[in-house]
């Protein structure tokens, strides 16, 4: 039973790779940045609803009293927070400023925690 | 489009990001700051000359930035040229048409103001 | 025996493929008892070579050197002979470089790899006539190469990169933007416009996310990450 030829496997399985906690913040920050964009659009259309009426505006601001809104909004929270935090971080880097690894390792868990941090707090807010 | 090519992409990237910093921490000094936010008060920010501008430049760098970003994403994971280019324009377009509506409501707004 | 009395066994868990026989990779259990002058983890896989000679890994100068012994140990990327056998998890889970084709075993294909090297041009260009000794250096000039000319090209850091992972044919990785930027750092070569021109491009520079793994792993201490920091803003300076 040989392999066809041509077909060398390759050693790529996520879950048995021990990464760093600079790789974490990183995914961290890729899989934030696309849930943002993905509220873009109802960003949008927020915007538009929150000028129409007070009692629109009113509405928009009560989203939270549903637990599921709520809780959606809540990672809406931690996914600005962490985009933004970390988006700094690699910022600050880029201008050589906490890029040598010691520096680097602590603004990634400063990143991670201060993120959770937050979006704990909305979560302890918007659903207790 | 050579605004996208290497460095460029790049250096606007990091652009967009400062903007949307200075608008976060502007809208964080307000919103804390201040009073509890009233509908009259956030009528009359948004429908205000600066106000309606401000936040189209909001939308349009909020939508470059995540273009960009997932431009990457893109590059990183989708390799058949073809359904990258057919991926990218297809977000672009709803980006573009983002903007454009949001554009659309503060013009509307704006003349509903009075 | 070891010094202080104790018989150790260690549990090694090793990746096997044989494109001969295997029709897809395996991990196999070795027990190893490590003797009194085993430090470190290569001395474990050359005595495990008199167990089961059928093992294939590449070694050369057991010292760090050569590079030839880079592997993934307990899930990051190293050289066998600088992984000290004390301290070790274990099952010491031992596989190949991740992301690069696997030949056999634990010895991975490494073309594509040296390509992104040789496409950086990896040696002084300089068209000036030639001095009659050496083309000199400032103490200051020289110090510029230091963190630099130090890589022993082992892969471990383009092997940990995921940007690498997905891209390994487009991006060029760290370890030749590294060498890349050795060059362009050398006081002595006149390339320095060409070769930021031939990094400025989308993918073999840019798909760099400043995630520094690579840096994380690098068995002689070196910071490719820092490198590409450096590339990234002369190419800022150039376009100014």
């Amino acid at each position: 039973m040989r392999a066809p030829p041509g077909s060398a496997p390759k050693f790529l399985n996520l879950s048995q790779i021990r990464f760093p906690i600079g790789a974490i913040a990183s995914i961290g920050h890729r899989i934030s940045g696309v849930l943002l964009l993905v509220t873009l659009p109802l960003l949008a259309l927020a915007l538009d609803r929150s000028l129409r009426s007070e009692a629109e505006f009113e509405a928009l601001r009560d989203l939270v009293s549903a637990p599921g809104r709520a809780l959606l909004l809540v990672v809406v929270v931690w996914a600005a927070s962490h985009h933004v935090l970390a988006g700094l971080r690699h910022l600050l880097m880029d201008m050589g400023i906490g890029s040598r690894l010691a520096q680097a390792r602590t603004s990634a868990w400063a990143a991670i925690v201060a993120a959770g941090v937050i979006a704990l707090a909305a979560a302890v807010r918007w659903l207790s | 489009m050579r605004l996208f090519l290497g460095q460029r992409a790049w250096m606007l990237q990091r652009a967009t990001a400062v903007v949307l910093l200075i608008f976060l921490a502007a809208a964080a000094a307000m919103l804390l700051a201040g009073p509890r936010l009233s509908y009259e008060r956030w009528h009359a920010l948004a429908t205000s000359p600066h106000g309606a501008v401000l936040i189209v430049v909001l939308f349009a760098a909020l939508a470059l930035h995540g273009w960009i970003g997932i431009r990457d994403i893109v590059l990183d994971y989708i390799h058949p040229p073809a359904g990258r280019l057919l991926l990218l324009g297809l977000i672009a377009l709803v980006l573009i048409a983002i903007v454009i509506r949001v554009a659309l409501t503060m013009a509307a707004h704006f003349t509903t103001a009075g | 025996m070891s010094a202080d009395g104790e018989e150790e066994d260690m549990r090694i868990s090793i990746y096997r493929f044989n494109p001969e026989t295997d029709a897809k990779p395996r991990m196999q259990d070795y027990d190893v008892t490590p003797e009194a002058g085993d430090k470190k983890l290569l001395d474990a896989l050359m005595r495990l070579k008199t167990v089961d000679d059928s093992l294939s890994f590449r070694r050369s100068c057991r010292e760090g050197v050569c590079g030839s012994d880079a592997m993934n140990i307990n899930g990051r990327n190293g050289l066998a002979c600088l992984t000290s056998l004390a301290g070790l998890k274990e099952p010491v889970v031992l596989r190949p470089l991740p992301g690069f084709p696997v030949i056999r075993d634990l010895i991975v294909d490494m073309t594509q790899f040296f390509a992104h090297y040789h496409a950086i041009k990896p040696y002084l260009i300089n068209d000036e006539l030639a001095p009659e000794h050496e083309r000199l250096q400032t103490p200051q000039e020289r110090d510029r190469l230091n963190g630099l000319y130090e890589c022993i090209l082992c892969a471990c850091c383009s092997a940990f990169c995921p940007s690498y992972w997905w891209n390994p044919d487009k991006f060029v990785g760290p370890a030749g933007l590294l060498q890349a930027y050795r060059f362009i750092s050398d006081s002595r070569d006149t390339a320095t416009a060409e070769r930021l021109a031939y990094l400025d491009d989308v993918y073999r520079l840019y798909r760099c996310r400043t995630i520094m793994n690579c840096t994380e792993v690098c068995p002689k201490g070196l910071s490719p990450s820092h490198a590409i920091e450096r590339i990234r803003l002369a190419l800022v300076r150039e376009s100014s």
